[in-house]
């Protein structure tokens, strides 16, 4: 197709909106990576700038640290296991079986997520850790000896890694079973076969493709894993990656080269990865995925539901309750302990959490960043997956893979490319707000242009092309047709944006100055620096703001979706 | 003298990607009149709607609407859809579910920045065109499908285009609305004397509402021409048997037996069948049509001296309005229509007959 | 105690101001190094050669610390009380970590930074060489021997010291168990058990240091057999030593002993018969710094009694006041009852930096 304009062609409104907003992505996608891998090719001397000597020698070095590598590689492995075997019961029990109280247990399921990982590991270092933990001194209560549990091991690690980054694989393999359809099944009854032979002859096949897409895409991300490896790891000195890379950077004097190193092989690792999941999940072996939405077969497991409640029940104990028991439980104590004494109880933690940085500041700055980057973000987004699903402008696939590029970089190394590249830009944007908003919205661009682009799909594009039939211009179309449908899935979108923003750790634990502190690293440094209680204290606190701030912003919105499209 | 033309559609080819869709398509639409593209599934004359709408992109070609192109590959000209003046009717009605129906409808006229009282106006009188006036503050969501029909053509012609164009509005429809909404649709096209170009695949519904007819296939044209003389005279096997159902006879050109301004043709059984060329240059080697509804079967032998054969009914199959019969002719089965017969026995010795004048010689 | 040798002009200047200070020998500034020639303001009850009234105009602090966040909270809090028009904001991380992040900072040109506390000599040597420190000299810096000054005075100053010996869990260690020295820390009953801090750590170098020295090479490679577990912050030390997780802490700071304590923590401080291993805690006004006059002010303040009994008495800090007449620490303990183990030659321990980060990083396995 030609894509010279012609004369009476004028240049569009769509071309500058598309191009610009393609330029802006590849700009903020490309930038650090550039650096990222400049440092890491940097043999010269490391305080000169930009690099004297280039070489493969930063490579060479991590053959010094081949146990960080193996770590990195067992954790990932277990944990990815681990959520697949709880994602594939969980998803089996909500989607295939007649439990009572399925959506409320679907929508549930994400709460771990938001409750952070970092939260998580907190928690369940107060309680699993082998001397200190409650668990193990409510064992030793009970007249046990030792330790029952003992968070602080690569298993301890992998499990609250499965148990609050793992709810990824829940999705993914739940969107497989819903999109099965039900007649491959009950062909198979109506021959004869049981519900146990049906289960492992017909539908276990057919599933495993999704499974495996799914495995490879949580591998993927427990890959770049940060904030349980290093509340749980660092101090036993186990290492990973990120772990390793964060530590290398804050040592004085900093080894940005092995870091940056570093950071490339587990971006590269990852790429591989990704670019294998996307080959399986187009390769049309999928022969259960159509595009039809199929209603899953329920299937009536009679006394099973009460048995299979309470596995859901145990889940959300094990993975939201109990966590913020604990961390409840904490805070209130001088100094935490399973039995503590009548002395021992106080509300000194929360008087001096209102009084420290975190608190006060950092909530603020977090809430408003989130509100920019959401706002931004979509505007932002909603052009690009525009630009890539449905303008038929020349080059859209490249941007695809542009934006879809940070989802292979773990958000750590990201940020790492980030901070070298933006420390020598001219305008001095380094240590402010608007550096963690451009982090934000590079990092988060994979996430917001599949969900915008999710919705987008859905509006049937005759519904934009009977609007030009009656000669609305584009910016026409946009206004009266195209936003006002999208409205519902835009504020979805924003909300996830939102929620993401809030919840980030590991580009910004690297990104943040003295007037931009933000919540999730805020409450890591206060991990470093304080008093595990008072660490507790800051974690519910912010916890707790946050997720009225997100109650407020679901009921305002919803008064707005409802009042779009009937 | 030739009406001028409203719309001329010169040697288009479209394709997607490596894929040609429409290999070379032309044909001219005089002001006031339906034109019908038809054809199987994808034969390319819905991309070739699309194309004059502006919402295909072609490789190759002209359009050109009252003389002023508004594609042009030689000369590089492209006018955006939204700039053509056109207006179109969608397969999925495309109503949009936010607005309402008077909203829907009022849409091209406020892009044209109409005052409020002019746009009311038209609005209802458009409904009333269709009887959806009632509607007018219902959401669009709430309608039926056939309502949307109703409420997505009066939304494409309130602002009086000069031109509609039809992307299959009816076959979402059952068929009993589809067989009504056909009638209506013809009746208002008149009444507003506005230029169509209608698309579909239904052969009734193309014969009963075009002026003229384009049968496509695989991207090219097959023939032009009025329903009657498309049907009448089809040019090829494949129009021949997609315009109504067609038996097709093979033979050699038996010149020494021509007579009265008929050709005859012997098939490799024997038997000679008289036929009509209508202009087409007769080869050595002939095909010919007879369609279905135009063989006569009857007991006795009828009347007249040309194609009257003796012939063997192979088995009946009942349609209700008509019977599809089964003949075998020498060593080649023919099928006939006939209106509902008493049965005939499988086996049965009959005589068949068709008119010469509708036996039609096709081309090369 | 340094008698000013213009003790005549500063008490006419002091009798001016009307504040009656017990103490003599308070230097004034010293005419010949100060670019304007201005006689110190009291303000509060200290002296400062800062433009208050144009400190308050700025009107903000900007801080650099490598305390823990509750005691870099505490020393601006104690700052903020004194002036409540500037607002104050902070940065932390381990020294280290700090430093590197300052240098990279000034090296992309940004300058952000008013006032730097760092808990290590060596890269003060190194920010006084390379010109970071705003050279300031405080009307209050008479009150602190030339010792825990820079050389030459007004770059930085002893803010305060922080001792520290061994400390263990009371509840899992007993009677003849408890260690005494610093050799007793290699005892193999430790393995696992033990902590220390890392490498970023200014008195993790000095305790570094100064046990090669007494007991030899060969003492961190036993040390390491221990597999030691490292961390940031005293806090963080002292968390797990009064919980069990660690059993022992190899550098246990008296202040976060006596903070612990007062928690009602079971923990025990010994102090070796060989002394206590000490850091000191340097304070100074940063060159091109955003907000200069604050950056003096509060260089005073830290210097004055006022702000030095905030360093000491503040539960977070109970840092060791080196200034001439300063009181004894909260628990009744003057510093000089301690026998303190510093780096005498500072030069060779600067040096020695490299080796011991390697040495360091390489123990707990980066």
């Amino acid at each position: 197709m030609s894509a010279a304009a012609s004369s009476t062609e004028s240049v569009s409104a769509q071309k500058i909106a598309g191009y610009g907003v393609a330029t802006v992505a590849a700009v903020l996608v490309l930038y650090p990576v550039f650096y990222l891998l400049q440092a890491a090719l940097d043999v010269g001397d490391p305080q000169t700038r930009p690099p004297t000597a280039y070489g493969l020698d930063n490579f060479e070095a991590l053959l010094n640290y081949p146990q960080i590598m193996l770590n990195t590689l067992s954790v990932s492995f277990a944990a990815t296991l681990m959520a697949l075997v709880i994602g594939f019961i969980m998803a089996w029990i909500l989607t295939r079986t007649n439990v009572p109280g399925r959506l409320v247990f679907e929508q549930l399921m994400a709460v771990p997520y938001y409750l952070t990982p970092l939260l998580g590991a907190l928690a369940w270092s107060m309680l699993g850790s082998p001397e200190s933990g409650f668990l193990n001194q409510f064992w030793r209560a009970l007249g046990g000896s030792g330790h029952v549990i003992d968070i602080n091991t690569p298993y301890g690690i992998a499990w609250v890694m499965a148990l609050f980054e793992g709810s990824v694989a829940f999705v993914m393999i739940g969107a497989v079973m819903k999109s099965m359809d039900p007649a491959l099944e009950e062909a198979s009854q109506v021959i004869g076969a049981s519900r146990l032979r049906t289960m492992l002859r017909v539908t276990l096949p057919l599933v495993i493709p999704g499974v495996l897409g799914a495995a490879i895409f949580v591998f993927a991300e427990m890959l770049g894993s940060f904030a349980v490896a290093l509340v749980l790891g660092t101090p036993n000195r186990y290492y990973v990656i990120t772990t390793a890379i964060y530590q290398l950077i804050q040592q004085y004097p900093p080894r940005i080269q092995v870091a940056a190193a570093m950071g490339t092989s587990l971006f590269a690792v990852m790429f591989v990865m990704l670019f294998i999941y996307r080959r399986i999940v187009t390769a049309g072996s999928y022969v259960t995925i159509t595009g039809k939405a199929f209603r899953p077969r329920v299937a009536d497991v009679g006394r099973l539901r009460h048995l299979l409640f309470c596995v859901c029940v145990l889940y959300l104990v094990v993975s939201v309750v109990l966590p913020i028991a604990t961390l409840l439980y904490a805070s209130v104590q001088k100094i935490a302990v399973a039995f503590p004494a009548a002395d021992n109880f106080t509300l000194d933690n929360f008087r001096a959490a209102m009084s420290m940085n975190a608190a006060g500041s950092a909530l603020t700055n977090s809430l408003i960043l989130a509100f920019a980057t959401a706002t931004i973000g979509i505007a932002l987004m909603g052009l690009l997956a525009w630009l890539i699903y449905r303008s038929r402008l020349p080059g859209a696939g490249l941007i695809e893979y542009v934006v879809m590029f940070p989802q292979a970089v773990p958000r750590l190394v990201f940020a790492f490319g980030m901070m070298w590249a933006w420390l020598a830009f001219p305008i001095p944007i380094y240590g402010t707000l608007w550096l963690l908003l451009i982090a934000y919205l590079t990092v988060f661009l994979p996430l917001g242009v599949r969900t915008i682009a999710g919705v987008m799909l859905q509006v049937d594009k005759s519904l934009d092309e009977c609007a030009q039939m009656c000669g609305a211009s584009w910016m026409f179309r946009m206004r009266t047709i195209s936003i006002p449908l999208l409205v519902p899935g835009l504020v979805a979108a924003w909300l996830l944006l939102f929620i993401a923003s809030v919840r980030e750790l590991g580009a910004s634990i690297l990104l943040m100055g003295p007037h931009s502190k933000v919540i999730t690293p805020s409450i890591v440094e206060s991990w470093f620096g304080t008093a595990s209680e008072l660490t507790a204290t800051l974690a519910l606190i912010q916890t707790f703001v946050v997720a009225a701030a997100v109650a407020v912003l679901v009921v305002v919105t919803r008064r707005v979706s409802t009042h779009v499209v009937n | 003298m030739a009406p001028k033309p409203h719309i001329e559609v010169e040697n288009l080819e479209v394709s997607f990607g490596a894929v040609p869709a429409v290999r070379g398509v032309s044909f001219t639409v005089t002001h006031g009149e339906q034109l019908t593209l038809l054809g199987p599934s994808g034969c390319g004359k819905t991309t070739t709607l699309r194309a004059i709408a502006g919402l295909e992109k072609p490789v190759a070609g002209e359009i050109r609407i009252d003389g002023a192109p508004i594609y042009s590959a030689a000369r590089n000209i492209n006018v955006p859809a939204e700039k053509r003046g056109l207006s179109m009717v969608f397969q999925s009605y495309a109503i949009w579910p936010h607005m309402s129906v008077f909203d829907n409808v009022a849409y091209g006229l406020r892009v044209r920045r109409e005052e409020a009282a002019a746009i009311r106006n038209k609005v209802i009188q458009a409904l009333a065109l269709v009887q959806m006036q009632a509607f007018a503050d219902r959401r669009a969501s709430q309608l039926s499908g056939g309502q949307q029909q109703r409420v997505a053509l009066a939304r494409a012609f309130v602002f009086q285009p000069s031109v509609l164009l039809f992307d299959e509005p009816l076959s979402n429809l059952d068929a009993k609305l589809r067989a009504d909404m056909r009638i209506e649709l013809r009746d208002l096209q008149h009444r507003l004397g506005i230029t169509s170009i209608y698309v579909t695949h239904d052969l009734e519904e193309a014969l009963a509402m075009s002026d003229h007819i384009v049968v496509m296939r695989d991207g090219l044209v097959e023939q032009t021409g009025t329903p009657d003389d498309i049907y009448r005279l089809p040019r090829s096997a494949f129009v021949a048997d997609f315009i109504g159902s067609a038996n097709l006879v093979h033979g050699r050109n038996r010149r020494d037996l021509a007579t009265h301004g008929l050709l005859a043709l012997e098939t490799p059984g024997g038997q000679v069948i008289y036929g009509n060329a209508y202009g087409r240059s007769a080869g050595d080697e002939l095909t010919v049509s007879v369609r279905t509804v135009h063989l006569q079967i009857s007991p006795q032998r009828p009347a007249g001296e040309r194609n009257v054969w003796p012939a063997r009914v192979e088995k009946t199959v009942f349609q209700g309005d008509f019977t599809q019969v089964h003949i075998l002719w020498g060593d080649q089965r023919l099928i006939a229509r006939c209106a509902a017969l008493d049965p005939l026995p499988a086996g049965q010795e009959v005589f068949i007959s068709v008119d010469p004048k509708r036996v039609v010689l096709l081309g090369a | 105690m340094a008698h000013n040798k213009h003790g005549h002009i500063t008490r006419r200047a002091l009798l001016k101001a009307g504040v009656a200070l017990p103490l003599v020998g308070i230097a004034a500034p010293n005419v010949l190094s100060q670019p304007l020639s201005k006689s110190p303001s009291t303000v509060l009850d200290f002296q400062t050669n800062a433009d208050v009234a144009k400190a308050e105009q700025e009107g903000q602090l900007v801080f650099y610390c490598h305390e823990n966040e509750a005691g870099t909270a505490g020393i601006m809090q104690g700052f903020n009380k004194d002036f409540p028009k500037i607002k104050t904001s902070y940065v932390r991380a381990q020294t280290g970590a700090l430093y590197s992040k300052i240098l990279a900072e000034r090296q992309a040109g940004r300058f952000d930074v008013d006032v730097l506390q760092l808990s290590d000599l060596a890269p003060a040597f190194d920010f006084q060489k390379k010109g970071g420190y705003e050279h300031y000299e405080s009307p209050e810096s008479g009150a602190y021997k030339q010792d825990n000054l820079s050389t030459p005075k007004g770059y930085f100053f002893w803010t305060g010291v922080d001792p520290a010996g061994i400390a263990y869990n009371a509840e899992k260690v007993t009677g003849s168990d408890a260690p005494k020295g610093w050799k007793d820390i290699l005892d193999p009953r430790w393995k696992g058990k033990i902590s220390c801090k890392i490498s970023a750590s200014g008195l993790q170098f000095v305790q570094w240091y100064m046990l090669r020295k007494l007991y030899g090479d060969g003492f961190w490679q036993e040390f390491a057999k221990l597999q030691p577990h490292a961390f940031d912050s005293r806090v963080q030390l002292f968390d797990r030593l009064s919980k069990g997780d660690d059993t022992i802490t190899a550098i246990g700071e008296y202040p976060a002993y006596i903070l612990f304590k007062s928690r009602g923590a079971k923990v025990e401080f010994v102090a070796p018969a060989d002394g206590l291993v000490a850091t000191p805690l340097v304070v100074g006004a940063v060159n091109k710094a955003p907000h200069p006059e604050v950056a003096k002010l509060f260089v005073d303040w830290a210097m004055s009694k006022r702000g030095q009994a905030w360093y000491q008495t503040n539960p977070n800090l109970y840092y060791a006041s080196v200034r001439t007449d300063a009181p004894p620490m909260p628990t009744g303990v003057s510093l000089t009852q301690f026998k303190l183990l510093y780096p005498q030659d500072w030069d060779d321990y600067s040096k020695q930096s490299a080796t011991f980060l390697k040495e360091w990083n390489g123990m707990l396995g980066l």
